[in-house]
């Protein structure tokens, strides 16, 4: 069975990972960072975005859904909807900028105990741009304080240099096959989707083959 | 359900046989009489009758027919012709009235068959009608079981049967259709008196339904529910409890608040017997649903403004949109008017200034002064923006009044993401950040590009004296690049937000096409309620009662040496067995768990007796008290108990009647719990291994 499923899907395990954080902590750059080793200028997100990305971890093919939320108040309530079923959050802020680490706890936690339906989803602190450290405001103390106090793990890393990008997602994604619940859905996300494809597949033959 | 439905055919199939006999005797009493007639008249007057009346009839049907025929024809001209037939008719009309207000017979002989009949119909719809106010729920009712302490368990059972049942129908319009309709076959046959008993049937089908929903009973359950100022089903919760508590139990197993609608809902549909009067009053409950919204009434035990709550129940989370739309419509209305008159009166402050050559008087009208010291009116203007100014005409920047975002339930939700997953589209966003960048204008003429990015996103603004960056832009005296700039992000080549912001226009929120559209949004939960699927509904309704029926008991229990223990097993195995899915499979086990704490709210002595029994098994086997396993020991020890009781010979008739049900109830069903237990009355290893056995731990 899992044999059959893994040739036909490619995968393994299924799981959806959120980004949020104040706007312009960086949180596009480190996903186009991890995604595609980009380094650019990413525009503001409008609303939502999202990039898949196929991981390989403890001997797991996994495929991670990772939505990139705004983080302007104004979109909060069209980003609150993406909470529902992640099965990992992040949480990014900015160590050159003091009111992105504050608002961590006065905000984002908050957002995370109000939309988020998974009750054992794994949540893991990011602080950003320590390529900048002539600028750093916020101390790695600070950071790994504020990760115990909120259940978080926690990583410091650049989305320009790269430092540490990779790492942040492949802990996340091992800690989430950690917890039975998480990994039971993300092996049931799999199976339904390779449902949804063979109901598919006949359709397509009853239309005479046309498979563009 | 099904012998209830065969008894109500059979009685009526007796109604009809009974008519059917009673109308042979009165046709032949006609056929008599008109002999008689014939005697007495000269033959001319029925020269043509005669040979019809002569023709020989071998067929009983023909014959039957043909007498009726014969009967029509021929009571016009007894009429004129007899004084007798005139004073019999009279008679007859009078004996109606007589049953209809005194309900006895009265005397005339020829009177009496259709006294007989019409008696017996009424008997009929009296016994029917009295069935039915046995069985119907009532406010009275419902108001005195919230005396105990949490809702009966035969409430919570009730609603677990439907779950069962609701999920091997197919709609809610076949639940409410299943007892009647008669049969093709019947209908087949083409007899006249079998057409005429499927017709009748049919209008006593109809009739039933129409009198469940202006049953007064019904209505008067329909107005408590929705009620806003009542206290309908309010019980007692212990105020002292943590708030925390209180709150997270329905959240955890997606039930709903205590006290709300949902709830109240759920132990009303408990109360009823039959899934078809669950089914009509539900759909009652969506015809006053309906009603609210046209009304644009709040529905009460719901918040009116806050966005569905996904942790609870989809049910709860629909009806929280629709007070949600609600509170939006009226916003909005006021809004509009709000706009409205400004303009009025902008319009009347100019022709004032025109005639007056006096300066407008700007207290109740917004403008902002252009750099050309040109006045123009803010449109949608909400407040001021802190001390913002506009970078290029220094006025003061003011919020302007914003359109707000979709109201998603949790299934919504799911086909939103998977639309976007599929489309890559980013249209929500765009068209919200599209829709404030034109209220912004309105509400701020003369702004730029940068104006609104320093309302909208201030980290993509660096005003020059706050800037630490190494600047390569140099001070060229320009007013804009002297106050600061956008972030480099925002500057690049190809931004969205540039292009939005030069295709839009200054259009206040209350004028822009809806960026989410409440009708619509109400009209499809609405019609996803007359779709609802039973299951669907009946289990949402019994996991919320479910909920209430904890949260009431915690505060009870919790603080008990006695019970405490056992109370939060039994809380533990609900949470577990309502967060996974399946629950079509676990409301037996969640029933007898609600049974259990039940009793040590009502029975505390029986329920010590058990946990006794039950620990002496365990102390007996040795075997370490794991949550699960305590829960098997227990039930198994109920069943125990019950064989122990019905045995006993002193038991009284009504004890053991009531014992007897439950029993049959607990071995129709298969356990949860696994294999029952040996028979013999002492714990044993083999006892503990069938247990063991018996119960897997996920």
């Amino acid at each position: 069975m899992n044999s059959s499923s893994g040739q036909s899907s490619g995968y393994d395990l299924s799981f959806k990972i959120l980004l949020i954080g104040d706007s312009a902590v960086g949180k596009s750059s480190l996903l186009v960072s991890f995604i595609s080793n980009s380094a650019e200028d990413i525009a503001p997100t409008i609303g939502v975005d999202f990039k898949i990305k196929m991981l390989t971890v403890g001997g797991k093919r996994l495929k991670l859904t990772i939505w990139d939320t705004a983080g302007q108040e104004r979109f909060r309530t069209l980003t609150s909807s993406y909470y529902r079923g992640a099965q990992g959050i992040i949480l990014v802020y900015d160590v050159t900028r003091r009111d992105t680490f504050t608002n961590l706890s006065e905000v984002w936690s908050k957002e995370v105990e109000l939309y988020s339906t998974n009750q054992n989803c794994v949540k893991m602190l990011v602080g950003n741009k320590v390529d900048r450290d002539s600028e750093r405001v916020v101390s790695k103390e600070e950071g790994l304080a504020l990760a115990e106090e909120l259940g978080c793990l926690f990583f410091e890393c650049s989305a320009k240099t790269r430092e540490n990008v990779e790492r942040c997602f492949e802990e996340l994604a091992l800690k989430i096959m950690e917890v039975p619940s998480l990994l039971e859905e993300g092996s049931t996300a799999v199976k339904r989707n390779i449902l949804k494809q063979q109901q598919e597949q006949p359709q397509a033959s009853e239309f005479g083959g046309c498979c563009s | 359900m099904e012998e209830e439905q065969q008894t109500f055919v059979s009685k009526a199939r007796t109604a009809f046989h009974s008519a059917a006999a009673k109308a042979e005797r009165v046709l032949l009493d006609f056929k008599s009489d008109r002999e008689d007639h014939d005697k007495q008249s000269s033959p001319n007057t029925f020269t043509g009758q005669q040979p019809e009346a002569e023709s020989p009839h071998t067929d009983e049907n023909d014959s039957k027919l043909h007498s009726e025929s014969k009967h029509i024809k021929w009571r016009p001209p007894h009429l004129g012709i007899k004084q007798d037939w005139q004073d019999k008719i009279k008679n007859i009309r009078r004996g109606r009235k007589e049953v209809e207000d005194t309900d006895k017979v009265g005397d005339a002989s020829m009177a009496i068959p259709f006294y007989d009949d019409n008696l017996y119909l009424l008997n009929v719809k009296n016994d029917l009608e009295a069935k039915a106010s046995e069985a119907m729920p009532s406010v009275e009712g419902l108001t005195a079981a919230t005396k105990d302490p949490i809702p009966p368990s035969s409430v919570l059972k009730q609603l677990a049967i439907a779950v069962e049942a609701g999920s091997k129908a197919k709609s809610m319009k076949d639940v409410i259709a299943s007892p009647g309709g008669s049969s093709p076959a019947r209908e087949r046959a083409g007899l006249s008196l079998s057409a005429v008993k499927a017709l009748v049937l049919r209008e006593k089908e109809d009739k039933l339904t129409s009198e469940f929903t202006s049953n007064e009973k019904v209505v008067q359950l329909i107005n408590s529910l929705f009620d806003p100022e009542g206290d309908f089903l309010r019980r007692k919760i212990d105020s002292n409890l943590e708030e925390t508590a209180m709150t997270s139990l329905p959240r955890d197993i997606h039930g709903a608040p205590p006290e709300s609608l949902v709830v109240k809902l759920a132990e009303i549909l408990g109360n009823y017997k039959t899934l078809r009067k669950m089914a009509l009053f539900w759909c009652r409950v969506v015809a006053e649903l309906r009603k609210l919204w046209f009304e644009e009434q709040y529905l009460p035990g719901v918040p009116q403004d806050e966005i569905p709550d996904l942790k609870s129940c989809l049910l709860y989370q629909q009806f929280q949109v629709i007070n949600c739309c609600i509170s939006r419509k009226r916003f909005r209305i006021i809004a509009t008017e709000s706009l409205d008159s400004m303009m009025m009166q902008a319009n009347s402050d100019i022709k004032e200034s025109t005639d007056c050559s006096a300066e407008a008087s700007a207290s109740p009208v917004l403008y902002a002064r252009l750099n050309s010291g040109e006045l123009v009116l803010r449109l949608g203007a909400d407040h001021p923006a802190g001390d913002m100014t506009l970078l290029e005409t220094g006025e003061p920047v003011y919020s302007p009044i914003t359109q707000e975002g979709p109201l998603l339930t949790e299934d919504l939700i799911r086909e939103t993401e998977e639309f976007v997953l599929r489309t890559g589209s980013v249209g929500a966003g765009c068209s919200q950040l599209l829709s404030d960048m034109q209220a912004f204008k309105a509400a701020n003429p003369g702004c730029i590009l940068e104006d609104f990015v320093r309302w909208h996103s201030p980290p993509d603004w660096t005003d020059n004296e706050a800037s630490t960056e190494d600047s390569d832009v140099f001070d060229s005296g320009e007013p804009l690049s002297a106050r600061g700039q956008l972030s480099r992000r925002m500057q690049k080549e190809g931004n969205l937000w540039r292009e939005l912001w030069e295709t839009s226009k200054p259009v206040p929120a209350v004028k822009q096409a809806p960026l989410f559209d409440e009708d619509l949004a109400v009209e499809g939960i609405l019609n996803a309620f007359e779709e609802m699927h039973p299951s669907d509904l009946f289990g949402q309704l019994f996991v919320s009662l479910l909920g209430l029926g904890f949260g009431i008991a915690e505060p009870m229990l919790s603080g008990n040496s006695d019970f405490s223990k056992l109370f939060y097993d039994c809380k533990e195995y609900i949470i577990t067995a309502c967060q996974n899915n399946k629950l079509n499979e676990k409301v037996d086990g969640l029933v007898q768990v609600y049974e259990t704490v039940e009793k040590m709210l009502l029975n505390p002595e029986e329920a010590l007796k058990m946990i006794k029994q039950t620990e002496e098994s365990t102390t007996v086997t040795g075997e370490p008290r794991s949550p699960f396993k305590r829960l098997s020991l227990i039930f198994g020890g109920k069943d125990k108990l019950l064989r122990k009781s019905v045995s006993k010979d002193q038991t009284n008739d009504e004890e053991k009647s009531g014992r007897q049900s439950f029993s049959s109830f607990f071995d129709s069903k298969s356990s949860l719990f696994g294999k029952k237990p040996p028979k013999s009355g002492s714990p044993s290893p083999s006892e503990k291994s069938s247990i063991d056995t018996g119960w897997p731990v996920v």
